[in-house]
């Protein structure tokens, strides 16, 4: 990133991003899929039209990189209940049949593309670690339902 | 008598250890390497800094396995073991790994600086030689009890990680001042 990226530029392009886009997404998980999902998978660089339209491009990828990165490092540091409850909202919100998503992340484990570029590999992967673990957890909790009915 | 029984205790003693160091081994080369790219820093040394500090007492918390626990499910608890032994093991080679690179980088730093604190440079070597030991403890350790087990020497090496960087860094600041100071014509 060149060093023309100026600090208010950047810092009202974060600002605009949490304010806008991110806070509209009731989840911390939600978010840093949606975060990821500004990333461009051949070059990792990030992209979001209307912020690069107000704020410059360059302001617009590192406000992204920065709000990826944090938000990584926030859910990462869940206890592994609170990232159950967040993997429970994230996949209630998807508007997707929730077993059908069940499956897909437990098979595919998409979440591994969140992981930001750059980021410390043990916090990495405690954090794939922990999903695989809230998966298997809202799993069995989806057998116990059924057991009951 | 005393010998045979002395004898027996100690290889029973030699074989727990054998025991828990293949079994850390073996957790630690089930870690998908290959398939994680973001750990494959640590095969090469390229892994330069130490795990931040608020994940130690994160990843050997006991509230985690509290909760796993609560949910009444031996395989959810042995896959929460599987899980986070090998997170736990991986922190262990890369604070070990972490702190090399910080004593090396110090001690280059050294040979060039003028005037050693012979003090300040044992501390520094006697706090590297008990990390050292702290991460063979806990690679053991981790085996034997489980990442839960050895939360007190975790949090213990992760603040004597943060110590030595800190000197090294103050060290690294002070021996950088003194060659500007030096380079500048009088």
């Amino acid at each position: 990133m060149s060093a023309e990226v100026k600090l208010m530029p950047l810092q009202q392009a974060y600002d605009d991003l949490l304010n806008r886009s991110l806070s509209r997404i009731p989840s911390e998980l939600g978010r840093l899929i949606y975060l990821a999902s500004t990333r461009e998978y051949n070059t990792g660089h990030y992209y979001h039209q209307g912020l690069a339209d107000r704020f410059g491009p360059e302001a617009a990828q590192k406000a992204l990189e920065i709000a990826h990165r944090q938000t990584f490092y926030k859910v990462s540091a869940c206890s592994l209940e609170d990232l159950v409850e967040e993997l429970e909202r994230y996949l209630a919100s998807t508007k997707e049949e929730p077993l059908e998503c069940l499956n897909a992340w437990q098979k595919l484990e998409p979440y591994r593309i969140a992981v930001p570029a750059d980021v410390n590999g043990t916090v990495a992967r405690l954090f794939t670690s922990n999903l695989r673990l809230a998966l298997a957890i809202l799993r069995f909790r989806q057998g116990q339902n059924r057991q009951i009915r | 008598m005393i010998g045979t029984t002395g004898a027996l205790v100690a290889a029973a003693a030699l074989l727990l250890l054998l025991i828990a160091w293949t079994r850390a081994d073996k957790a630690l080369r089930d870690l998908p390497f290959g398939s994680e790219a973001w750990t494959s820093g640590l095969e090469e040394g390229a892994e330069l800094e130490a795990c931040p500090p608020e994940f130690a007492s994160q990843i050997f918390s006991s509230g985690d396995l509290a909760y796993v626990e609560r949910l009444d499910s031996r395989e959810l608890e042995r896959q929460f073991h599987h899980e986070r032994d090998g997170v736990a093991l991986l922190w262990v080679r890369q604070t070990s790994a972490a702190v090399q690179r910080i004593m090396r980088r110090h001690v280059e730093a050294s040979r060039r600086s003028r005037d050693i604190d012979f003090m300040t440079e044992a501390r520094i070597f006697l706090q590297y030689a008990r990390l050292r030991a702290a991460c063979a403890l806990m690679f053991v350790g981790i085996g034997l009890a489980g990442a839960q087990g050895v939360r007190g020497v975790a949090l213990y090496a992760d603040q004597l990680t943060q110590r030595i960087s800190q000197v090294a860094r103050e060290f690294d600041a002070g021996l950088r001042a003194r060659e500007m100071k030096d380079a500048r014509p009088s």
